[in-house]
């Protein structure tokens, strides 16, 4: 009977595809049939209770199912319980390739140079009724990203973005539906936790959640960005291209890291980092700090401070531009809490400085048991740039907040419903609803 | 009513996973022991840096000499339930979005290592330099390496991987 109750309740509920692996565990163990067990490296014939070849040395095989637990005969071919497939190895439930029975290939789990891994995120968002908004479904963006150990100390990682147009088909040529950007490519060498050295186009650490999430929507778990942070914005350099240093600072228990980095700033459009040089002679350098304490499990809290040199087109004036930043992340769901604030000072060479402010506090909580895939959440956000910036000639003054739910349809498929309520000036304002689907792959 | 009876028909659970439907309570699973290559250079950890060196944070031991290699039971065993939820304190699929979030901050080139049986485990920790298994202390066997948590051995009272 107990053998049996696992499978009818899964077939009962027609769940056998996800829920055998986990029903089968407590499956009793089924008895070897055979009363000697043949060695797979060297056909010697082994007492039944071996798990060691006596010839050869080599492991025998386990009686059980690598996968489940549940006991197998040497002659099965798939296990009873869960489905694997004993002899190609392959898991027919869920497509992850399993090894074959008996132990474990080193090969398998030994790193090898290149090895090229590839993942990506998408999502498509449908922007509801309101004030300042139309009704309209936009595929967002695509993302493709690389990532490939080259040596034991040494790595490489890519990313590709594809975003769509609202141009596309127009003009002489006619423009493509969506535009491809490298956003990020980055190689790494480490010399210990302590001192890594990074070269290439990076998310600017100077922001949580533009390093944290960036692309990846499905990581987050709003469907928009914080105005500070958003695509294309000017409020932060998003994008910096140079060299970093990072590691962690034998602090014990405190565990702080640090980034410290040098390269372009802003480029000749302020919201693009200088992909083929800086648009100035002088670079632009960070530094930041964070701390991940042992005692608070989760927490997150750091610093940074960015300067660059920003020199406007045609001749125009020039400025230092500071940037103060500091953030405190629980990254533990029950509760998440994102808070973040950046100050960017722009001192005219020989003129008056004018200073700007944003930020924003984030609160989420998946919800227990038989909802724990929703999790609700709530956002306040505010930024205030002074009339007649001239650099953040794009950036509204914005105060407002939005709450949502995220409903976790899949492990890698996430659908998220926000209202958003928002006033910026200049207009528009926003009020209304939106929804996204968005995934990892 | 439409809305209504969409919600109730929204599948609000994930699909079955160990810790959602229990593994039954009447069953005595013994410590996790953490059994390391014999060359790791260290005897004794603390939890707070087992759980640096799990959550990707630290990827060395001895100063950078050896990269650590993570190797975690797949899902559904014991080892991997105790791991998750006294070492990373997160859900399966909170495990998972930890992974692909570090790996696409390169942080990490790749996640940990999944092992399918503690035989291969213990037996991928004796060759692989830098290794780091979780296997149930009763499975583990002569000659490996196990390491103290905050000074207590599997079996010890209060170790914390049971």
């Amino acid at each position: 009977v107990r053998r049996l109750l696992p499978l009818l309740l899964v077939l009962s509920v027609g769940l056998c595809v996800t829920a055998c692996p986990v029903w089968a565990q407590d499956a009793p163990k089924a008895p070897v049939a055979s009363s000697q067990v043949k060695c797979p490296k060297c056909n010697h014939e082994n007492r039944a209770s071996a798990k060691f070849c006596v010839s050869c040395g080599a492991a025998l095989n386990p009686a059980n199912c690598p996968r489940c637990q549940a006991g197998i005969s040497p002659d099965d071919k798939f296990c009873s319980q869960c489905g694997l497939d004993l002899a190609k190895g392959k898991a027919p439930v869920d497509g992850v390739t399993e090894p074959a029975r008996g132990t474990q290939d080193p090969a398998i789990v030994e790193p090898h140079y290149p090895s090229l891994s590839v993942g990506g995120f998408g999502d498509t968002t449908f922007s509801g009724t309101g004030r300042g908004t139309s009704r309209y479904f936009n595929i967002g963006q695509q993302v493709l990203h690389f990532t490939s150990a080259l040596g034991p100390k040494t790595h490489a990682f890519a990313e590709l973005s594809f975003t769509p147009r609202s141009d596309a088909g127009t003009g002489t040529p006619p423009a493509t539906g969506f535009n491809a950007e490298v956003e990020r490519a980055i190689v790494r060498l480490d010399h210990s936790d302590q001192l890594k050295f990074s070269f290439g186009r990076y998310h600017t650490p100077i922001n949580w959640w533009n390093t944290a999430f960036h692309h990846g929507l499905w990581l987050q778990t709003s469907i928009s960005r914080p105005e500070m942070a958003r695509f294309g914005g000017q409020f932060i350099p998003v994008h910096f291209i140079g060299a970093l240093i990072e590691g962690a600072l034998p602090t014990g228990m405190l565990n702080l890291n640090y980034n410290v980095g040098i390269g372009n700033g802003r480029g000749n459009v302020v919201s693009r980092g200088g992909d083929a040089g800086d648009a100035n002679s002088e670079l632009a350098w960070l530094v930041n700090l964070f701390a991940r304490p042992e005692q608070v499990y989760g927490l997150q809290i750091g610093g940074s401070v960015y300067q660059d040199k920003i020199v406007l087109p045609n001749g125009g004036p020039q400025y230092r531009e500071t940037i103060l930043s500091g953030h405190l992340v629980l990254q533990k769901e029950t509760p998440e809490v994102i808070a973040e604030y950046a100050h960017v000072d722009h001192k005219q060479v020989g003129g008056p400085t004018l200073k700007s402010e944003g930020y924003y506090v984030q609160v989420a909580y998946r919800l227990p048991g038989l909802y724990r895939t929703l999790k609700p959440y709530f956002r306040y956000e505010k930024m205030g740039i002074p009339t007649g910036e001239p650099i953040f000639t794009g950036v509204p003054c914005l105060r407002g907040s939005l709450f949502g739910v995220r409903y976790d349809i899949a492990d890698y498929v996430a659908f998220k419903a926000e209202y958003r309520d928002f006033r910026r000036r200049p207009g528009p304002s926003i009020t209304g609803w939106f929804g996204q689907v968005s995934y990892a792959f | 009513m439409a809305v209504c009876g969409l919600l109730a028909a929204l599948p609000l659970s994930y699909p079955a996973s160990a810790e959602a439907v229990g593994q039954r309570k009447d069953e005595k699973k013994g410590d996790v022991a953490v059994v390391v290559h014999p060359k790791v250079p260290v005897d004794d950890l603390r939890m707070g840096e087992l759980q640096k060196f799990l959550l990707g944070d630290r990827q060395y031991w001895d100063s950078g000499k050896t990269r650590v290699t993570l190797l975690i039971r797949a899902p559904v065993a014991h080892e991997r339930d105790v791991v998750l939820k006294k070492i990373y304190r997160m859900t399966e699929a909170q495990f998972r979005q930890y992974w692909i979030g570090k790996v696409f901050r390169a942080e990490a080139s790749s996640g940990p290592k999944i092992v399918y049986s503690n035989e291969s485990a213990t037996e991928l920790v004796s060759s692989l330099p830098g290794s780091i298994a979780f296997v149930e202390v009763s499975q583990v066997p002569k000659g490996i390496k196990i390491l103290k948590i905050d000074g207590k051995a599997p079996g010890d009272k209060g170790y914390p991987l049971q």
